[in-house]
């Protein structure tokens, strides 16, 4: 009997029946928060609505070994600014891997920002950066980013699991700024176990989204950004 | 004014958890076995939705978010990696080498039921790989993805005299941190981690000689 065949075939002559009708219980859940304060720090507006959009950098990334060993492949990330870079996962030691904290060579792979935009794109999957993005300064249109906090672990609550990632935005431009799209920047590098073949793939969007309502920050006021992660909610 | 001042962790929490919004989740996923007797021919397929990702699978998930370090001059790895996948803070590296973090998924089958917790570390009763009774040849675990879509598949083999009934499956993840040791060796450390689980909602029977495929499939909405 051929194992592998069997498993490349295992969606022939399935009955139409068993295919996604999407009868699903939801497992993972990402939400997008926008708190918005005025002048005087009092709560002016709290958006809320579904985060949908991991990139396709973000599923190349989450992809396991399997993926690239039974496939003999790799996976081309693309940065922010379209240059690209070849992700190969392994325990090997000619792997491209993500970078980890170590007492020697250290090339970091971290969060770059929570990063907040003007415009918006139809297909965040291919999104490889905000259509328009807003920048960190006081000049007209641009907003002062805080620093983004993580997660110290993940947080149980019965059965559901959960993380969050959080920033907070100033307006001191004179006037107000209007954010439409929010997307999250990684710091990617890649490096085998003795640094000789390290790669810096450079600032790479892993998840993107669209307001689905225009968030006004107005003149002196600020804006926290919480990007939320559940499971079994 | 909406609400008066800061909001809380609290209130916060309340907002996450809180799952009541229309529209669809960023995720679906589901599971499918295909049972084949001894000569090949499909006598049993199931397939339902894969309900219970463990803590496990959040702390993974977190890596191609917010990366393993803390920021760009702190050599430590952040928190979700040291405290819920208790990895080290920052390893060991000789000289001038460095290190780094690699995963794989595997499947797990078991013949137990147990409740779900987001903190389940194993089955009820993992079914062993080999020959003997109760016992299921597993295959390589395969992998690919379409999309925004990622599949993994095992094949397993009833080689025993009894027949098997699986009633939970579990999805697991072994990450790889390597590193390069004293001396210019390499070394790698290895970690294990259920990261969902779910019990079938009607076993699935592997007689004597059977073959059986799973697959899991996770959608993400893209």
């Amino acid at each position: 009997m051929m194992i592998g065949k069997m498993v490349d075939d295992i969606d022939v002559r399935m009955p139409e029946d068993v295919h996604d009708v999407g009868k699903h219980i939801p497992t993972l859940n990402a939400y997008l928060i926008v708190v918005v304060r005025d002048s005087r720090g009092n709560i002016v507006k709290v958006h809320r609505q579904r985060s949908h959009s991991p990139t396709a950098n973000f599923i190349g990334l989450f992809l396991p070994i399997a993926y690239f060993s039974s496939n003999n492949t790799s996976y081309t990330i693309t940065n922010a600014t379209g240059g690209t870079c070849i992700y190969l996962p392994n325990v090997a030691s000619n792997a491209q891997c993500i970078s980890y904290p170590n007492v020697a060579t250290n090339v970091q792979t971290y969060l770059v920002t929570i990063q907040v935009g003007s415009g918006q794109q139809s297909n965040p999957y291919t999104a490889i950066a905000l259509a328009a993005p807003i920048a960190n300064g006081s000049g007209a249109g641009q907003l002062i980013y805080e620093s983004a906090v993580l997660p110290q672990s993940i947080s149980i609550n019965g059965s559901t699991a959960y993380f969050y990632i959080t920033q907070s935005f100033n307006n001191i431009s004179g006037g107000t700024v209007t954010i439409t799209e929010v997307g999250l920047l990684l710091q990617v590098q890649l490096t085998n176990y003795n640094a000789t073949a390290t790669t810096n793939c450079g600032q790479v969007l892993v998840w993107y989204d669209v307001l689905s309502s225009p968030i006004s920050v107005p003149n002196a006021g600020s804006v926290t950004i919480y990007y939320t992660f559940t499971v079994n909610p | 004014m909406v609400t008066p001042d800061l909001i809380s962790e609290e209130d916060i929490a309340k907002l996450i958890i809180s799952d009541d919004l229309p529209d669809e989740p960023m995720l679906k996923a589901y599971i499918e076995a295909k049972v084949y007797d001894k000569e090949g021919y499909v006598i049993q397929y199931h397939r339902q939705p894969m309900r219970s990702l463990t803590q496990y699978f959040l702390a993974l998930m977190s890596i191609p978010i917010i990366g393993t370090y803390q920021g760009p001059s702190t050599n430590k790895a952040v928190g979700p990696l040291t405290n819920t996948l208790s990895l080290p803070t920052i390893v060991g590296a000789y000289g001038v080498g460095s290190a780094n973090i690699s995963w794989n998924f595997s499947i797990l089958l078991g013949s137990g039921t147990q409740a779900f917790s987001p903190t389940l570390t194993s089955l009820a009763a993992p079914i062993a790989n080999g020959t003997g009774a109760g016992q299921l040849s597993y295959g390589s675990v395969l992998a690919t993805y379409s999309g925004t879509t990622i599949y993994i598949y095992v094949t397993v083999i009833n080689y025993s005299s009894t027949t098997i009934n699986v009633r939970e499956i579990g999805l697991s993840a072994t990450v790889y941190i390597q590193y390069n040791a004293s001396g210019n060796n390499y070394a790698s450390s290895t970690y294990s981690y259920l990261i969902s689980y779910d019990t079938l909602s009607q076993p699935i029977t592997l007689l004597p000689g059977a073959m059986a495929t799973f697959k899991v499939a996770l959608t993400f909405s893209g």
